[in-house]
């Protein structure tokens, strides 16, 4: 979403003037909720400037029932994760010519925690089977945080055992794909999980 | 003992048989003068017919001294005035004497025993344990006759050695002289033999009596060492008297052993020791006179030896008597011992012990009489472990059903049953069988051993007249023969045929035994190829699951790979070109090799059923549910039908799996029919322990080879390129997981049954944790 010239989708920090826009209301009411402690931020060193970061404003809009649409991005972001490079050349692929998404991939659970934290996936198409962690745990790690409270996982495995499967969900995946996989059922289940 | 040494020896005994008997005349004089019915005349016309006899009676009569002016010259008249007594011990020994007639006579240098010195020492120990015996008239076992007798002939071994091997003897007598030693040893070590042995063989030879020849055999050991004898006193008495005479030195006996023991000996043998010092200090003046009565003083003579044995006279006339009761005795032996032959020649390998028992009883009728049997018997198997089996016979040896009418088939075992036998527990204080006495007469009275075993007789026509016969073996009572006869052999002759039924029975029982731990070594050895082909299939089966695992895995990505890439590839491709459609095979193959991993992984992973009750005719319709469902668009095309045959229980199972093996079931018959039709009955089987799901199709059936592996995974009767079974293999190792099967019936031509059999009862459904 453009709003004006700028692209404020990337943006991590809100001067009010941004706030007021993203939130369709008045510079001036922004400032009384952050004077008022509603909205929380700080102000530049050495001056008397508010500033608001990113997490803050979407949790601001959220408690107030402001579509957040026009904070988010136009492309949905997706994270995979496989330690096979040719599973993640497919999937790159598989994605290449499509406007909705940006992709990223890692190849280990350490890079996956790292990309998270910084590319802030709207999916994660998580391997079960990494080799430094297992995805169960990586699926816990993203659960217990509730900043990626949206943040959906799909686990896909060589290996489909019914209760691990089973396992799985309850550590908090949102959907199971047994590689080999059908792309149309993939892209099925992830355009249902991100309501697109 | 070396072998030429055993060789010399055993030629030596054979030597000793071949010693002249005791001749025919002197055995059939002393038979004649023992019947008091006997004649006269026929002791006279004995002797008449030797005429060397005739001459010795009629000299007899002359040295006797009788008084009688006229001398005289017949033999009638010899025996009439000598008496048969006389006449017959002069007779015996006489020809006992004759025996041993030195054929040479030995110069005085030479150390060859010396007749005379030795009859001189024979008669000093006959003289002494004679008034020993005398002295000790409270002494039942020691008669005064049996003792002069005894201690007259106890050291013939010593003649006959001498007379067998001149040389070798003289080297005996020459080295003991020399050492002064005791000559048995020397016996031993020159000739290989000793004159108790050689003494012994040859009173058997001659049949003296049991005493003597025990005398002979065992004189000189120490008492304490005898076995227990009735006459081991007798023994004792003559060793005494022995040490007496050489102690004395009167006469010779070769021996120069001389220990001054006699008071201790004495002692030891419960006799008066100042009675039989006195008897040694007149020892020397009563042999004198003995011989100088006799006219042995100076020379040996015959006529002393003849004296000296009439001291014999009672003994050997009850030797005499002996030998016809024994006569007597061996008519029984010899019933006993046609029994006995009569039992082992119906014996025939591997007979069992019921087999054995019965020829016994059969015996035991024949011998003992017709009557009352019945067999008290312990069979060893642990699984009778102090149980008791009885059978009773009656007259007859087919023997009678006991309990007519009440079915003991299922508490006995098959070999048991029918046959009369009845298995009694024994109370807790009962004896063990084999522990009983053996060793008793026959005459117990069984009711106040085992009263309970009364219980067991009501056949009997008389319990009371019961007794019991053991019939042991060399370890104890085998079985236990009980019977209503009164009158039964004596138990010196039965105890022959009771060794050898009891031996008979502990013999099969040893054979059953043998046997059965034979077979039951098979069959655990059976079980045991059995478990370990289980185990190796287990094995290979882990082994396969973790390759399957590693393969589910490692398979799957580039799997996914070519899959998601050839869908890829579909995209770019004109939907209607043939590319599209190879693309799309190749998307479908790897989707199938990929099921056919996971397949191959669940089959080898145990299976652990987490059971709940489940309602059947739900479960069957969920199952076609599931069927439905996963073959999609082509469900309209099947049928499956489903009966009820009864109303079901609800069942302890794990609804997934059962499910899951349902669907294989199912699966396989659909694909198997040819108008894709199922037919599933589900019902409870005859025995209703098992609810039987069968599952039927229309199919064109399976040959024997198909049948047979149909089980097995990757095995497929379907033309190649087509889906590989897993379904059957997978189904049975559900069913077994729930202690069930699936049993697969079939016949080409005739479609295929499959029945899925699951126990209703849960304790028989457990299964092993992992």
């Amino acid at each position: 979403m453009v709003i004006g010239s700028q692209d404020l989708s990337d943006k991590q920090i809100f001067t009010t003037g941004e706030a007021a826009d993203v939130c369709k209301i008045s510079q001036q009411t922004i400032i009384r909720c952050f004077d008022r402690g509603k909205l929380k931020g700080f102000r530049v060193p050495g001056s008397r400037f508010r500033r608001i970061p990113r997490d803050e404003l979407v949790r601001f809009m959220r408690e107030n029932d402001i579509p957040i649409e026009s904070l988010a991005r136009g492309r949905k972001r997706l994270l995979i994760v496989d330690d096979d490079e040719q599973i993640l050349e497919l999937f790159l692929d598989v994605f290449r010519d499509d406007e909705r998404f940006e992709i990223k991939t890692a190849g280990t659970g350490y890079d996956a925690g790292i990309l998270t934290e910084q590319f802030r996936p709207d999916l994660i198409i998580l391997d079960y089977m990494l080799p430094d962690v297992n995805g169960n745990i990586v699926c816990q790690t993203i659960r217990n945080n509730p900043d990626m409270a949206n943040t959906k996982i799909i686990i896909v495995s060589g290996v489909a055992d019914q209760k691990e499967v089973g396992r799985l969900l309850e550590a908090g995946a949102d959907g199971f794909l047994k590689k080999p996989f059908s792309i149309d059922e993939l892209l099925k289940n992830i355009t249902q999980l991100l309501q697109i | 003992m070396d072998h030429p040494r055993a060789r010399h020896v055993e030629l030596i005994l054979k030597q000793v048989n071949a010693l002249p008997t005791l001749p025919a005349v002197a055995t059939r004089l002393l038979s004649l003068t023992a019947n008091e019915q006997s004649e006269i005349q026929d002791v006279v016309d004995l002797i008449t017919t030797d005429p060397a006899l005739t001459a010795k009676v009629l000299s007899l009569c002359r040295s006797a001294n009788l008084g009688i002016r006229t001398p005289i010259m017949t033999v009638d008249q010899a025996v009439v005035m000598l008496g048969f007594n006389a006449i017959r011990n002069a007779v015996l020994s006489m020809k006992v004497f004759d025996t041993f007639e030195e054929s040479e006579q030995a110069s005085p240098d030479s150390a060859r025993l010396c007749r005379a010195d030795f009859w001189r020492h024979s008669i000093a120990v006959a003289v002494a344990a004679e008034n020993i015996a005398k002295a000790h008239p409270h002494l039942p076992d020691l008669n005064a006759a049996d003792a002069f007798v005894c201690g007259l002939l106890h050291d013939i071994g010593k003649l006959a050695l001498d007379m067998l091997l001149p040389r070798s003897y003289e080297r005996v007598i020459e080295l003991t002289k020399l050492n002064r030693g005791n000559i048995a040893e020397f016996e031993r070590s020159i000739v290989g033999i000793d004159h108790h042995t050689t003494g012994k063989r040859l009173a058997e030879q001659w049949h003296l009596p049991h005493k003597l020849q025990d005398c002979i055999w065992l004189h000189g050991a120490d008492p304490s060492t005898l076995p227990n004898l009735d006459h081991r006193r007798l023994i004792g008495l003559i060793s005494l008297a022995d040490m007496m005479a050489r102690k004395l030195h009167i006469g010779f006996s070769g021996n120069f052993q001389t220990k001054d023991d006699i008071a201790s000996l004495a002692d030891q043998l419960g006799l008066n020791v100042k009675v039989v010092h006195a008897i040694e200090k007149t020892l020397i003046e009563d042999v004198k006179n003995r011989s100088s009565i006799l006219g042995l003083s100076q020379v040996p003579s015959r006529e002393l030896f003849y004296e000296s044995i009439q001291r014999a006279n009672e003994e050997l006339g009850r030797l005499n008597n002996a030998l016809e009761r024994r006569s007597q005795v061996s008519v029984e032996q010899s019933k006993i011992l046609t029994a006995v032959t009569d039992f082992h020649a119906q014996a025939v390998p591997g007979r069992s012990v019921q087999e054995v028992i019965d020829a016994v009883i059969q015996s035991a009728n024949q011998t003992l009489g017709q009557g009352f049997f019945v067999m008290l018997w312990q069979p060893q198997n642990e699984k009778h472990n102090r149980q008791w089996m009885i059978r009773q016979y009656l007259d007859t040896s087919i023997p009678r059903e006991v309990h007519e009418g009440v079915d003991q088939g299922s508490n006995f075992p098959s070999e048991f049953s029918g046959g009369g036998w009845q298995l009694i527990d024994p109370p807790p204080h009962a004896p063990d069988l084999a522990q009983l006495d053996p060793g008793g007469p026959a005459a117990m009275n069984l009711v106040s051993i085992i009263p309970w075993v009364a219980d067991y007789l009501i056949q009997s026509p008389d319990v009371r007249k019961i007794q019991m016969l053991p019939l042991s073996c060399g370890w104890g009572t085998s079985a236990i023969l009980l019977h209503d006869r009164e009158q039964l052999p004596a138990w010196a002759q039965l105890s022959t045929l009771t060794h050898t039924w009891g031996a008979a029975i502990a013999g099969a029982s040893q054979h059953e035994g043998a046997r059965r731990l034979g077979e039951e070594l098979a069959e655990s050895n059976l079980a045991l190829a059995e478990a370990q082909d289980q185990l190796l299939q287990a094995e290979a089966m882990t082994r396969l699951g973790e390759m399957a695992s590693g393969a589910a895995h490692e398979m799957n990505n580039p799997l996914a790979v070519i899959c998601g890439r050839s869908q890829l590839l579909a995209r770019s491709l004109d939907p209607d070109s043939s590319s599209h459609k190879h693309a799309q095979t190749i998307v479908e193959q790897s989707h199938r090799l990929s099921d056919l991993i996971t397949a191959l992984k669940l089959c080898t992973e145990s299976v652990l059923p987490d059971r709940v009750p489940t309602d059947i005719e739900a479960l069957l319709e969920q199952t076609l549910q599931n069927v439905r469902e996963s073959l999609g668009e082509l469900a309209d095309q099947v049928g499956m039908e489903v009966q009820l045959i009864e109303p079901l229980p609800n069942v302890l199972l794990d609804p997934v799996q059962i499910k899951q093996a349902l669907s294989a079931l199912i699966c396989n018959a659909l694909e198997a029919s040819t108008d894709a039709t199922a037919k599933i009955q589900a019902q409870l089987s005859e025995d209703a322990n098992h609810l039987q799901i069968k599952v039927s199709d229309t199919g064109p059936g399976m040959d024997e080879h198909t049948l047979a592996h149909a089980m097995d995974p990757f095995f497929s009767a379907k033309p190649a390129g087509r889906q590989v079974g897993m379904g059957l293999t997978r189904a049975q190792q559900l069913a077994l997981a729930h202690g069930g099967e699936v049993g697969l019936c079939s016949a080409p031509g005739h479609g295929t049954e499959a029945t899925l059999s699951l126990p209703l009862d849960s304790s028989l459904n457990l299964t092993d944790t992992p």
